[in-house]
């Protein structure tokens, strides 16, 4: 099996008068595991089933390996889909499942039924041929609906949220599975999420959508530590904000005039002086300040609550109806009443001034 | 009967009970054990017994004469003679009123000899007839099916909701009309003389014969009994995932294949019950028959049925030919649940 590069042209959908996908541009490299990130309706539903064949585009113009795909339906394209509900065949055996895409191939039955075996162990599945997909837990009928999308050797794996109905330490054993899957096979992975967790762990690229248009596409680090649009911002991961009006540029960074005071942080986009914009602070780069040790900036609040995660505790602050938090290890910390007065802080590189925009729904 | 209790009380389970009690065995068990008793005996069997019906009519007519003789005794002049004749003569009344009396007690109550004689008694066109329903009404149940799987299956996946109601409301309306008005259309379609032959003479075409062939009980009954096939084909198709029709495609099946592999295994239960049903409908059915043979082609079985009931007035006879006709069908069940390899539970499903 060998991955291939995806292109969309232009590609634009309407369905009637709504515009499901704005015309989009779009690469996606040979062998790479690609997560397309955004809320329910957002369209990347949409564009998967568009590379799949099942949607033609109302415009533009979709090629795989270099090849446009008009036209060709989705029996024919080098794709294959995992639905959202996995759609397994559940009056088959889990073998006759995998073989099912070989045989309507025409593969004869021996070939077919040793092709289907070399894929249930691939998947660690090897002895349960014999079963039917509801004798199965979540976990391994996800397994089956990988091995039987796998066995017509396809270039590309959609997957639309195939970890959704699956419960959470389940979730995450299966990430690192799918991960390892990608990697042996060299096929170009499509993963649809409204995860950002799995989009972050897994891919190697993400691209994040907003009501039908792809904001920002990067790698995970960029995504993450780099985002380009309040929306990305907010969507992916939690941040701190700070709005207000950019009072001075200067050459490694900008000052923003908030209800806060005046706060410094990084100008990534160039913004203008005068601008609308929002200074994005994630909580792990935000501290409490205690003695005489002051970031660059420093802001005072009260103190709220705490939540312990384990190894990681956030505390949640309160000032002026605006919320705060702060991600601590859980490592010496100081306890605090309710109400008690804090001043934190962030280091001016911490902090990330980006345009006014729509952001993520929390 | 525990969970009955529970989720009912004990006032509305018992009315429960009672009524399906009462069903059963007032309107299955009971008229059917009927029928089949009926259909074991014979009251000609008894010789003698088969001449009762003349001699009580011979004696009525013998009774009604004497009452004339009466008549003359008493118009005669007051004498002891006319007295002793008067008394003769009511005497000779009595005794055959008495006969009378005997003898209906045997004709409403003929001594019953069992036995299977009446299953036997079928002629060699009898039988033809009935393998000729059978048949007919299997191949009403195919055509039916190869019209109404497709219509299925359009409603339930490819049509938009929209369409989809709009084919459901033309495949109602129809329905909402009584069944023997429905077969009228029918008729006036496929008469001799009716719209059919109409436009194949203007086509230059000579007339066809479609309800001396029998062609118009077939056409008919088809379309009379469609939507007992397409709604329980319709309501398992209905319950398919469509992701799974996609995945199907997807991995590469051809359209047939899809509809082969993973269509019609899903609707088995749903295309049994539906072929069950058309076919006891058609087999059974009387009212069709009656009015598109109208005597010009052979009867159905349901029609030799009724003419031993009601023309022939031998209610024995009459009760071992539509046992005959239930055992088919509860074969045809029984066939129809192994082909299709589903079994009651699925059906109640």
């Amino acid at each position: 099996m060998r991955g291939m590069d995806i292109e969309l042209r232009d590609v634009s959908i309407r369905f009637g008068g709504f515009t499901a996908v704005h015309p989009t541009n779009l690469k996606i490299k040979a062998g790479e595991f690609f997560s397309i990130l955004g809320p329910s309706g957002c369209g990347k539903t949409t564009i998967l089933r568009m590379v799949s064949g099942f949607l033609n585009p109302t415009s533009g113009d979709v090629l795989i390996g270099g090849k446009s795909m008009a036209g060709i339906g989705p029996d024919k394209r080098p794709t294959a889909l995992i639905f959202q509900s996995l759609a397994l065949f559940p009056l088959m055996t889990v073998r006759e499942n995998v073989a099912f895409g070989l045989e309507m191939r025409g593969m004869a039955k021996g070939p077919r039924s040793d092709k289907a075996q070399e894929l249930l162990d691939l998947v660690a599945l090897g002895d349960q041929g014999e079963k039917t997909p509801d004798e199965l837990s979540g976990g391994q009928r996800q397994r089956v609906a990988i091995a039987r999308a796998l066995a017509v050797e396809p270039a590309v794996l959609l997957l639309d949220e195939p970890l959704s109905a699956l419960d959470l330490k389940l979730r995450q054993h299966m990430r690192s599975e799918l991960r390892d899957i990608q990697r042996k096979t060299g096929v170009t992975f499509i993963y649809i999420t409204h995860d950002q967790g799995e989009a972050l762990t897994m891919s190697d690229r993400i691209a994040v959508m907003k009501a039908g248009v792809i904001e920002q596409v990067d790698t995970t680090d960029l995504v993450y530590n780099a985002p380009s649009t309040a929306f990305t911002a907010t969507f992916v991961g939690a941040n701190n904000m700070f709005k207000g009006k950019i009072k001075e540029v200067s050459s490694d960074g900008a000052v923003i005039d908030t209800k806060y005071g005046l706060l410094r942080g990084t100008n990534p986009k160039n913004l203008s002086v005068g601008s609308e914009a929002i200074l994005f602070v994630r909580p792990e780069k935000m501290t409490v300040q205690s003695g005489g040790k002051k970031s660059d900036n420093a802001i005072d609040v009260k103190y709220e609550r705490r939540d312990l995660e384990g190894a990681f505790v956030n505390l949640h602050f309160l000032q002026d109806g605006d919320k705060f938090s702060v991600h601590q290890t859980n490592v010496n910390l100081k306890s605090h009443e309710k109400g008690e007065s804090c001043t934190i802080g962030f280091d001016s590189k911490a902090g990330m001034i980006l345009a006014t925009g729509e952001l993520a729904d929390e | 009967m525990n969970s009955l209790r529970r989720s009912f009380g004990p006032i509305l389970s018992l009315v429960i009970v009672v009524l399906v009690g009462v069903w059963v065995i007032g309107m299955i068990v009971g008229p059917q054990l009927i029928m089949v008793e009926q259909s074991l005996w014979n009251k000609e069997i008894g010789g003698d017994a088969a001449m009762n019906s003349t001699r009580i009519d011979r004696l009525y007519n013998e009774v009604d004469t004497l009452g004339f003789d009466i008549s003359d005794a008493e118009a005669l002049a007051e004498s002891p003679k006319r007295t002793e004749k008067i008394a003769t003569i009511t005497a000779e009344i009595d005794a055959k009123k008495s006969t009378i009396k005997e003898l209906e007690a045997v004709e409403i109550k003929p001594e019953k000899i069992y036995s299977f004689k009446n299953y036997t008694l079928m002629g060699a066109s009898h039988f033809f007839i009935f393998v000729k329903t059978i048949g007919a009404a299997v191949a009403v149940t195919i055509i039916a099916f190869i019209v109404c799987y497709p219509i299925a299956f359009t409603v339930a996946k490819v049509a938009t909701p929209g369409k989809a109601a709009l084919i459901m409301l033309f495949l109602i309306i129809p329905y909402s009309i009584n069944e023997l008005l429905r077969v009228f259309a029918w008729l006036m379609i496929l008469d001799n003389n009716g719209v059919a032959n109409l436009l194949l003479g203007f086509m230059g075409f000579d007339p066809i014969s479609f309800l001396g062939s029998g062609a118009g009980v077939f056409i008919a009954m088809i379309y009379a009994y469609i939507l007992f096939m397409v709604f329980p084909i319709y309501n398992t198709v209905e319950t398919l995932d469509s992701s799974q029709i996609e995945a199907a495609r997807d991995m590469g099946a051809p359209t047939w294949q899809i509809h082969r592999k993973i269509v019609i295994p899903h609707a088995k239960p749903g295309i049994a019950v539906g072929c069950i049903m058309t076919f006891m409908l058609s087999a059974g059915s009387f009212a069709v028959p009656n009015i598109m043979t109208r005597g010009i082609a052979e009867p159905w079985f349901t029609q030799l049925i009724y003419n031993k009931f009601f023309e022939s007035s031998n209610w024995n006879v009459g009760s071992a030919y539509a046992f005959t006709l239930v055992i088919a069908c509860i074969v045809f069940i029984f066939m129809m649940m192994r082909f299709f390899g589903v079994g009651i539970k699925d059906i109640a499903k």
